[in-house]
């Protein structure tokens, strides 16, 4: 499968652009989108998952224009939005065959696929509560486990790990890595990590335009060699702030240690790996 | 003090800037375009026997400010209720129970609120009042104080009642909407049939709420005075009358009764006892508790944690077929009607459909019928919005074709559940042979869900839908045929023609709106 966004732009009015004159192709496996607040990674999602129209440019899915023809994909997406709510006085069970209604699924097996959904998200004993009475995070396993009540060839999840612990968050890793192996799987997250360990491609986005697409390492090797770390006294740390990108500090007694992207290093710095969260942080802050 | 005024603040522009809040207000100036009618109309709004005042400035200020006072308690109950119910929703009623501001005040801002919302519809109204002066004055003069007195003294303390009262509303029956709105149904006509028609005294231009008694009553003086002693109030309201032989009269307004003035400052006080007693029950947004305290078998905390989300292999689910239809859908919907509101409210309903089995036929086509439906307010009003307020809409509006598909089926539960309350009067007239009543009814249901439908997704909200259905529901009672939707009244092919326009305007809007909607979030 291969999506196709060609020259997209969100206007949403004289000034202000949620999406500009944005470009890519995204073919079977995982792409983490990454990008700050107001970067247009909702916009952008919003625009695959038919429920926001772009102002110019084009949008395909095999070559299938789905801005003409919205059906096409939604037969085949599973989408988890950033802030989705749920019916209060509906159980799990019947919220599931809604949504399954709402994606024209069906068929003899339907009420067993969604006891197994619900067992997997470990749901099976709250299913018949109200979801008004659920938590936060138990409503988020909702959310995920509609995403695979059909069975989905493009997922779109939209800041997926809000809401769950840290076992959760690595169990979900696990099960976007298996989706990934036909799919199309768009990830946006805060949280570099999630995208860093299972994402195949990284897009980092920026006031509305995409600032670069490629492997991890093609996007590491942006900061590759300037990454340093070096220890202050906690006086001299605001000074050098000033004058270097400082991507992370850890307080020790009375120092600090920093971690920062340079092209010259101070004295007394050493070279560390680069990672992911560097180039992010370096490409975002130094673009614009 | 600050934090205090920008409570109102907040509120205030939140309400006002709302689509049903500029519906509401374009139909208040509408109306109050008709609340002095020109000479040649063929109704009258304030008639004391076959007299109506020229429409000179006592007249117009006169007459705008009760039609005012009446019309806007009317609807401004149901436009200002609401405002807790919204920081429940948007959570920011958490905020606020965790600052230092007192129940007390915080009520009193929202009744502040409330009455700011409806103090400007009524200057809208004001304005279009002196306005309508030049329109059908015939020459005579601008005299300010004849618009200014009248609704600063019967307007003005109406709307700060009715401000407060849906606050106690909110507060005591903030769970129960639909109880809310019956109960001030039920409190208005109480009041309009006792206390704002029939014979005048100052016990009852006192106990008025609304004003509107005292301006009446010194009407009548002056008409039984001048020109007929045997003149009364005919009725305050749209009085459609065949009779067209009406003289008119100079009126040159009326003296404000001390009693009356005391009484208004009474029922301003009143209503800030109607808050305080309210602060004492208030639930500061503490609501999960008590509900839980109910449901203590049905715990969550009883469930154990365990893994919250096992390995989840997609290869092992069972294969799911495609299924476009619209059953499951109708089902869903058809269950969350049902569910919605106390589950004891359907012996209401049930009781309701026994009435239209066994009282006659016409109080219960004319009369029944109306207020059963309207009972179901609640249900119908967010039948096509509910998505938006649930945050389900990035579901359904990604769904497969969801114009063709889900929006139908609200509107096909709507109606079922219209017309499965209206079934058992469909019977009787079935097995009289009446088909034709059978068809006003059926009419009727599609055309009140396809009203909710439509002014749901034009508004974008419950609220606008609200106000009308109980507006309408009131003309209904007072046997107007102009409100007449479900056949009371009306007959014949030509009304039956109307109303299926009047229906296939209605949905024609909805499914445009909505698959616009639909692709711009």
């Amino acid at each position: 499968m291969l999506l196709a966004i060609q020259n997209l732009s969100k206007k949403y009015n004289k000034e202000k652009f949620g999406l500009k004159d944005y470009s890519l192709t995204i073919e079977n496996g995982i792409l983490g989108l990454l990008g700050p607040n107001g970067a247009g990674k909702s916009t952008l999602m919003k625009i695959i998952a038919t429920i926001s129209q772009p102002t110019s440019g084009t949008l395909t899915l095999d070559g299938h224009d789905i801005v003409k023809d919205p059906n096409y994909i939604r037969k085949i997406l599973g989408y988890l939005p950033q802030d989705f709510g749920v019916y209060a006085n509906l159980n799990a069970y019947e919220f599931l065959e809604y949504i399954a209604a709402m994606k024209g699924v069906g068929g003899v097996n339907l009420r067993k696929r969604i006891e197994m959904l619900l067992e997997g998200v470990n749901l099976t004993e709250a299913a018949k509560l109200p979801i008004g009475t659920y938590s936060g995070g138990m409503k988020q396993r909702i959310g995920i486990a509609q995403v695979l009540l059909n069975d989905p060839k493009v997922l779109i999840f939209d800041e997926p790990t809000v809401g769950l612990d840290p076992e959760e968050r690595v169990r979900f890793r696990n099960l976007i890595s298996d989706l990934a192996q036909d799919c199309i799987i768009i990830l946006s997250s805060h949280i570099v990590s999630d995208i860093e360990t299972i994402a195949d491609e990284v897009a980092i986005m920026k006031s509305g335009e995409l600032i670069t697409k490629g492997t991890q390492a093609t996007v590491i090797n942006a900061v590759d060699g300037k990454v340093f770390e070096t220890v202050l006294d906690n006086d001299l740390v605001n000074d050098f702030k000033t004058k270097h990108l400082v991507v992370n500090s850890m307080r020790q007694k009375d120092k600090m240690r920093l971690r920062y992207i340079s092209n010259k290093p101070t004295d007394g710095s050493t070279v560390c790996t680069a990672s992911l969260e560097d180039a992010y942080l370096f490409l975002t802050k130094n673009n614009g | 003090m600050n934090y205090y005024k920008s409570i109102i603040k907040a509120d205030y522009l939140q309400r006002t800037r709302s689509y049903a809040f500029l519906i509401t207000l374009a139909i208040s100036l509408y109306i109050a375009y008709t609340f002095v009618p020109p000479s040649d109309a063929a109704y009258s709004t304030v008639q004391i026997g076959n007299f109506r005042g020229e429409n000179n400035s006592a007249w117009i200020g006169y007459v705008s400010a009760i039609m005012t006072s009446t019309f806007l308690s009317l609807i401004g109950f149901f436009l200002v209720t609401g405002g807790i119910k919204k920081d429940i929703d948007t959570e920011v009623g958490m905020i606020i129970a965790t600052t230092k501001i007192s129940n007390f005040k915080y009520l009193l801002s929202k009744m502040l609120s409330n009455f700011l919302v409806l103090l400007t519809i009524a200057g809208i109204v004001f304005v279009m009042s002196i306005a309508l002066l030049f329109v059908r004055g015939k020459g005579y003069p601008f005299e300010i104080t004849q618009f200014i007195l009248p609704y600063l003294l019967t307007t003005l303390p109406a709307i700060f009642f009715i401000s407060s009262l849906a606050v106690m509303a909110e507060v005591f029956l903030g769970r129960w909407p639909v109880l809310q709105y019956l109960g001030f149904f039920i409190f208005f006509n109480v009041i309009a049939a006792n206390v704002m028609n029939g014979t005048g005294s100052a016990t009852k231009m006192a106990i008025d709420p609304f004003g509107v008694k005292v301006v009446t009553m010194g009407m009548e003086d002056f008409v039984q005075k001048h020109y007929d002693a045997k003149a009364s109030l005919v009725s305050v309201g749209f009085n459609f009358s065949e009779n067209r032989a009406i003289k008119t009269f100079l009126f040159n307004g009326s003296t404000w009764p001390s009693v009356f003035i005391i009484s208004r400052l009474i029922w301003i006080g009143f209503s800030l006892i109607l808050i305080f007693i309210s602060a004492k029950f208030f639930h500061r947004f503490d609501i999960k508790e008590k509900i839980r305290k109910k449901k203590k078998n049905n715990l969550l905390e009883n469930i154990p944690a365990g893994i919250l989300l096992h390995d989840i292999k997609l290869s092992l689910l069972p294969s799911i077929t495609a299924n476009y239809a619209v059953k499951p859908f109708i089902k869903t919907e058809l269950l969350m009607l049902f569910r919605k509101g106390p589950k004891w409210f359907w012996l209401v309903n049930l009781g309701g459909m026994i009435a239209l089995i066994f009282t006659p036929l016409t109080i219960a086509h004319q009369v029944l019928l109306p207020i059963l439906w309207f009972l179901q307010v609640s249900r119908w009003s967010d039948l096509a919005t509910k998505e938006k307020t649930n945050r389900i809409h990035y579901f359904t509006y990604a769904s497969y074709q969801p114009v063709k598909r889900l929006l139908p089926s609200q509107i096909i539960a709507g109606i079922i559940l219209a017309v499965a309350l209206a079934s058992p009067l469909m019977i009787r007239y079935l097995i009289s042979g009446d088909l034709m009543h059978v068809l006003y009814i059926f009419t009727g249901a599609v055309f009140i869900v396809s009203f909710a439908v439509c002014l749901g997704i034009l508004s974008g909200g419950k609220k606008l839908f609200e106000i009308l259905f109980f507006l309408v529901t009131y003309i209904n009672l007072n046997l107007i045929p102009f409100g007449d939707y479900f056949g009371g009244l009306n007959s014949g092919i030509g009304y039956t023609g109307l109303m299926a326009a009047i229906i296939s305007i209605l949905l024609t809007i909805s499914f445009a709106l909505r698959k616009w909607e639909i692709s711009h979030l």
